[in-house]
């Protein structure tokens, strides 16, 4: 049942996002612009389905790009961002992505005859990776919404364009460390 | 090691960021948030170095090809707890994992073991190494990754399947003088019927032919045929041209399965035995007998894989040179070289024995190709002009066409006639 499940969870998480931006389009005024970012997103679904179907990996990213575009210009065009919808949108996104990896990972071990006590290994394994998707997902809703509600109650002010200059700096800076962390890491290892 | 998915996070925030400033929309903003919080946790517990300490154990080293091999790997933590670990024991392409798996992902805690058990089998001869065992501490977070590598190599020799040939007639025309199997055309001591002489004194009572003795009234002695025995070189063409199918359906690999099969049948009857191979290197082995000749043939021919263009000008070279004059020359060849009929028609001219074993590259292509009413009018085509060329070479030689799929013993039996004069 784990592969089965494995493989599924991924396609449920794309077909999520397919729905939700369809049922976006549908509350759209501008008939003309929601048929043609519908197109667009129709084009994206075709395209996911036939990267799975001809086993063309490298059509995966576009389909998935056409499929969020859709998502992204009816909102920050037409619908306007609410955060909440916006970042649960989001982290299903990456949920997508993440739960693609570990289905790749997890999946195929299970296709061969497996003792009990590798069997188990392997579960501990998937739990452990499972529970830290989890946390981060939570995390990755939870803290912006956080700081959008300190932000509207004016503990810390970032209506003003200085400070959203500082917090984009502050953020752009973050963003930098963490990606060059394991180069640095590694030299002075 | 940061993985693509990484980058893309990174990207995706940064994009956020950019455009939520140029929109002025902090909504926007707040969206760059979600892929930082996942880069975060990614660095806050980024994948350990692995280290890592492995077991190899095969069940043989040396085995028949289409045997099975079991082998256990034992992995051992030496260094930090790994929370996600993936583990491959590499095994060559030619090998077929049929049972088990050589790759795991586990969590692996600090001092804990893991054994891996699996069985591979080879449907191909050659030498392979099993190694090295490659361990990759992962992010759960698929955000970044450390490789390790343990060289452990084991050795797995796979020799070619060995072909019963005992009742086929292969032997050398011409003998050398030592006691053997082959009817050696002089007197001798053996078992057929060669004559009678006058008796000798000497001469052994068992020999006297009491027959025309009292016919005569003299005493006469029986002369038999002495069996002697001869010197076969075996040539084998594992040149680029000649691999035509594919990794196991080839003319090669079937060439070196008969080959071996030829050499030891030839052994068997107290014949001298040396083997020429033509590869990416002119390798030969020297005529001599026995178990341990045997032996040094096997492991030539499991060395064997396809390559190089030297030409049969090269071999007859080496015929002439390191190999005796008047011994059996068995090419084992898909007949692609039509420069080398003409080598192979002057020596024989030159008067060496040539028995050709031909491994069908037609009838292999034609297993693997469409079969359509086109193709089946180019096979006959093709095959007209291999009978021909076959014809040609059968007025010098005893030449067999081989399809790999019948039993070599089987075709070896129509090798019983002798070829005609050139």
């Amino acid at each position: 049942m784990i592969p089965g499940l494995l493989r599924a969870a991924p396609i449920a998480a794309v077909g999520v996002l397919a729905i939700w931006t369809a049922a976006d389009l549908f509350a759209m005024s501008d008939g003309r612009s929601a048929s043609l970012l519908f197109e667009l997103l129709v084009a994206g679904a075709i395209v996911l389905v036939l990267a799975g179907v001809l086993r063309r990996m490298w059509l995966r990213p576009i389909g998935l790009t056409m499929v969020v575009a859709a998502y992204m210009i009816a909102h920050a065009i037409f619908l306007g961002v609410q955060v909440l919808p916006a970042l649960a949108f989001l982290v299903i996104l990456i949920g997508h992505v993440e739960l693609r990896i570990l289905a790749e990972r997890f999946a195929r071990l299970y296709e061969v005859a497996l003792t009990s006590q590798e069997r188990s290994r392997i579960r501990r394994a998937l739990g452990r990776a499972a529970l830290r998707l989890s946390i981060a997902s939570v995390l990755a809703v939870v803290v912006p919404v956080i700081a959008a509600n300190l932000a509207v109650a004016g503990v810390v002010t970032v209506t003003t364009i200085p400070s959203a200059v500082l917090l984009a700096s502050a953020l752009i800076f973050v963003i930098v460390m963490l990606a060059i962390l394991p180069s640095l890491r590694q030299r002075t290892a | 090691m940061r993985t693509s998915l990484s980058s893309g996070l990174a990207a995706t925030s940064l994009a956020f960021l950019v455009v939520g400033l140029a929109l002025r929309s902090w909504q926007i903003v707040l969206l760059s948030l979600p892929p930082v919080i996942f880069l975060a946790l990614g660095s806050l517990f980024p994948p350990p170095t692995p280290h890592v300490l492995a077991v190899r154990s095969l069940s043989r080293d040396r085995v028949q090809a289409g045997w099975d091999v079991d082998v256990e790997l034992v992995v051992h933590n030496d260094g930090p707890g790994l929370d996600l670990v993936e583990i491959v024991d590499v095994v060559p392409r030619e090998l077929v994992v049929v049972k088990g798996t050589n790759h795991a992902v586990v969590s692996l805690e600090k001092g804990g073991e893991i054994p891996l058990s699996y069985t591979v089998r080879s449907a191909v001869k050659g030498d392979f190494h099993i190694g090295p065992v490659r361990a990759r501490s992962l992010d759960p977070l698929a955000l970044g990754a450390e490789d390790a590598v343990v060289r452990v190599d084991s050795r797995l020799v796979v020799a070619p399947a060995m072909e019963d040939l005992r009742r086929v007639h292969l032997q050398p025309r011409r003998t050398r003088p030592w006691f053997g199997q082959v009817p050696s055309r002089r007197i001798g001591v053996g078992t057929d019927f060669w004559g009678i002489r006058e008796y000798v004194p000497g001469d052994d009572v068992r020999r006297i032919n009491w027959k025309a003795s009292a016919r005569f009234e003299h005493l006469f002695s029986n002369e038999y045929e002495g069996e002697r025995s001869g010197d076969v070189v075996i040539v084998v063409d594992a040149r680029r041209e000649s691999f035509i199918g594919t990794e196991e359906d080839n003319p090669i690999e079937h060439g070196v399965r008969a080959a071996l099969a030829i050499a030891e049948h030839v052994l068997a009857s107290k014949n001298r035995v040396g083997l020429i191979v033509q590869r990416e290197v002119l390798d030969w082995v020297p005529p001599a007998f026995g178990r341990k000749q045997l032996y040094r043939i096997l492991d030539h021919l499991t060395h064997v894989r396809p390559g190089g263009e030297w030409p049969f000008a090269h071999v007859a070279w080496v015929l002439s040179r390191f190999f005796p004059r008047d011994c059996l020359v068995v090419l084992i060849s898909p007949l692609q070289d039509r420069a080398a009929l003409s080598g192979i028609i002057a020596l024989a001219a030159r008067g060496t024995d040539f028995a050709i074993v031909s491994p069908s590259p037609l009838a292999i292509e034609w297993r693997l190709a469409e079969k359509g009413p086109e193709h089946a009018v180019a096979y006959r085509i093709l095959q007209m002009e291999r009978s021909n060329m076959i014809a040609q070479l059968s007025r010098i030689a005893q030449v067999v066409d081989w399809d790999p799929t019948t039993p070599l013993a089987l075709a070896l039996r129509r090798m019983g006639t002798r070829p005609r004069p050139a």
